[in-house]
């Protein structure tokens, strides 16, 4: 046997056996109990300290905040997601006190503008918004309202309004196809404005007229029955496709 | 951003990094499958490059999980996959394809090839190179004509079964992403075979740029016999490489599924440069155009009669312009694969960070990498000899001026 084999087998055996070796100590025991994970994890993780006290604690001692809270837009908000964990002050109320965050940094982690989040939803502008203010100086945190209400769509749905601007539908305000009620101002998730429900509504452009002018027309008989139009086609920049 | 995305696809999930991972192990292979046609099929103009191609591939295969690494963090962690491997997970196997890769056909057929240097360096050094050389020969210090025929035998069948191997590392990269059948842009049974002659012109390449530019710095002349026969390799696989993608982009155009209008959009807009620009026009149409002309491919010497000099000038310019053209198609694939909606509706942007852990800097020090520990395996285990080479039509050696 040439002298090269002995001693690559001898590699490949000290390699292997250390692979071995090593799972034997490495892999723990209860790997694989449930799924493909350590089956004790489940316990570690149970024995951990609980660090939230979740907001039933609060309410007791702070009713009138918590009534204050539920009554606004933040009603769905835990105590604890801006004042941070209580467990430790709910168990001994005069240690331990939590938080009271004060930066613009806080507020900007759900209210910053980003062009995913649900249209609607109130989102500014942090480098031209009231720079360096506090958010807290003009909305009160547990009972946010916006000081001034907005009178332009725009100011809550500024990715539709600029998306719409440079599309064939630029020039049609948000009113020709939407039936927004005054109350939809103050209380905008809870009163949402009117879509179009027949297809005859966007018919009154792109439908009847004669074809080959500057607007689509379609067959409304034969043309993506039984769908309405806003359904396939996105009304904000209909030149997107299907 | 434009039209509408989903809440969870404004920001990519995978950058550069992702990027330098299949361009990485690209090169590793192609350098590989170039080594192997000296080695098996027996192309003896290429024998130059044999031992720096196989350098080059362990320089870059030892550089290859680090962006991975970078990624992920908790590299602390990554022993892991080989402790508790989840079958059921292609991403997971990547341990046992890199290990079997590295330690079972790289590092084995280099140790094959260079055992009787090992041996005469350990006899000629001192202190304690004489002891690393000693050690590299695992005591294995027989050199007698059947040893080394040995030697020569077994790295014959370690290439053989190399060439499947290269095949599988980088088949495999491609087959992550052609598995993905919620992706269009990477959903495709093309996908590993593209990725695969992708890596062959790749490696090549880099092969090709490396070997002109050592020679150039050891003050010798280049064998122009082997740098066309190089060029004429590189020819025809990026002419296979061409045809694939092509052939993907038709197969894709022709079956017009419900993505391929906002996919047209990303490529005309966002994909426009990399893909349309680098991709299509400088990394592959400009080079292959010039290899057509200037590399016995087509036709032997070439169209058109030119000096050595400036050969080598187009040969060099082609590979660049080539690796430029691949990092992209790496670009094109993991970028391109994350700026549309799975919505069909909106794309998003890339703004790739200059800093950070994902940032450019970081890219650029992963890719410099392979090029240091490349340096220093030359220095320890040069992969030429200072005699001229056996083989080709080699002029005379210039004695070296430094």
């Amino acid at each position: 046997m040439p002298q090269q084999v002995p001693r690559l087998i001898a590699v490949f055996v000290i390699a292997i056996g250390t692979l071995v070796l090593a799972r034997r100590f490495l892999v723990p025991e209860t790997f694989g109990e449930f799924g493909h994970y350590r089956g004790a994890a489940v316990d570690s993780i149970a024995a951990r300290p609980v660090k939230f006290a979740g907001r039933q604690a609060c309410a007791p001692c702070h009713g009138s905040i918590d009534a204050q809270r539920l009554a606004g837009h933040h009603r769905d908000l835990a105590c604890e997601i801006c004042h941070g964990p209580a467990a430790s002050h709910a168990s001994a109320p005069l240690s331990g006190k939590p938080e009271i965050r004060r930066e613009r940094a806080l507020c900007l982690l759900c209210h910053a503008f980003d062009p995913s989040r649900p249209t609607g939803f109130p989102q500014v502008d942090s480098v031209t918004h009231n720079t360096r203010i506090p958010c807290m100086t003009c909305h009160a945190p547990h009972a946010p309202e916006p000081p001034v209400t907005p009178r332009e769509c725009s100011a809550c749905h500024g990715g539709i309004d600029r998306q719409k601007a440079v599309s064939h539908h630029a020039t049609l305000r948000c009113t020709t196809c939407h039936d927004a009620p005054e109350s939809h101002r103050q209380n905008p998730r809870a009163v949402l404005p009117t879509k179009p429900t027949d297809r005859a509504f966007c018919g009154g452009c792109h439908s009847g007229m004669p074809p080959g002018g500057l607007i689509p027309q379609v067959d409304l008989e034969r043309h993506g029955q039984p769908y309405l139009c806003w359904q396939c086609h996105y009304p904000h920049f209909p030149e997107a496709g299907i | 951003m434009q039209g509408y995305i989903y809440p969870n696809e404004f920001e990519l999930q995978w950058g550069l990094l992702i990027v330098l991972y299949p361009y990485i192990t690209g090169l590793v292979a192609g350098a590989f499958i170039l080594a192997s046609l000296e080695r098996v099929f027996n192309v003896r103009e290429v024998q130059p490059t044999y031992r720096l191609a196989l350098l080059t591939a362990l320089a870059f295969l030892l550089v290859a999980p680090l962006p991975l690494q970078a990624h992920l963090g908790h590299p602390e962690r990554s022993y892991e996959i080989f402790m508790t491997p989840n079958k059921r997970s292609a991403m997971a196997m990547f341990g046992f394809v890199y290990a079997w890769y590295l330690t079972v056909v790289l590092l084995l057929e280099i140790w094959f090839d260079y055992r009787r240097d090992f041996v005469r360096w350990a006899r000629e050094s001192r202190g304690i190179r004489r002891w690393l050389y000693y050690g590299l020969t695992l005591g294995a210090t027989d050199v007698s004509p059947r040893a080394v025929a040995f030697d020569e035998s077994a790295g014959r069948w370690i290439t053989v079964i190399g060439i499947p191997s290269a095949f599988l590392l980088h088949g495999y990269v491609g087959f992550i992403f052609g598995s993905i059948k919620a992706n269009p842009w990477w959903s495709s049974v093309l996908m590993p075979v593209v990725f695969l002659f992708s890596a062959m012109v790749s490696g090549i390449a880099l092969v090709l740029f490396l070997y002109m530019l050592t020679t150039m710095f050891r003050w010798r002349k280049i064998d122009m016999t082997c740098l066309e026969k190089l060029a004429q390799f590189l020819f025809y696989a990026l002419v296979v490489d061409f045809s694939l993608e092509a052939l993907d982009f038709i197969h894709r155009l022709y079956e017009a599924e419900e993505s391929i209008q906002i996919l047209a959009q990303m490529v005309e807009n966002r994909l426009f440069l990399s893909l349309i620009v680098l991709q299509l026009l400088f990394g592959t149409l400009i080079p292959l155009g010039l290899l057509a002309v200037f590399s016995p491919g087509l036709r032997k010497g070439g169209f058109v009669r030119a000096s050595a000099e400036l050969k080598q000038l187009v040969f060099l310019t082609s590979a660049v312009l080539i690796q430029i053209g691949i990092f992209s198609i790496r670009w094109n694939v993991v970028i391109g694969g994350q700026l549309f909606s799975k919505s069909l509706r909106g794309l998003t942007v890339y703004k790739a960070q200059l800093l950070g852990i994902e940032g450019i800097g970081v890219t650029l020090a992963l890719l410099a990498l392979p090029f240091v520990i490349l340096w220093v395996l030359v220095k320890i285990m040069p992969p030429w000899s200072d005699e001229p080479a056996e083989t080709g039509s080699n002029a005379p050696e210039q004695p070296a001026t430094a």
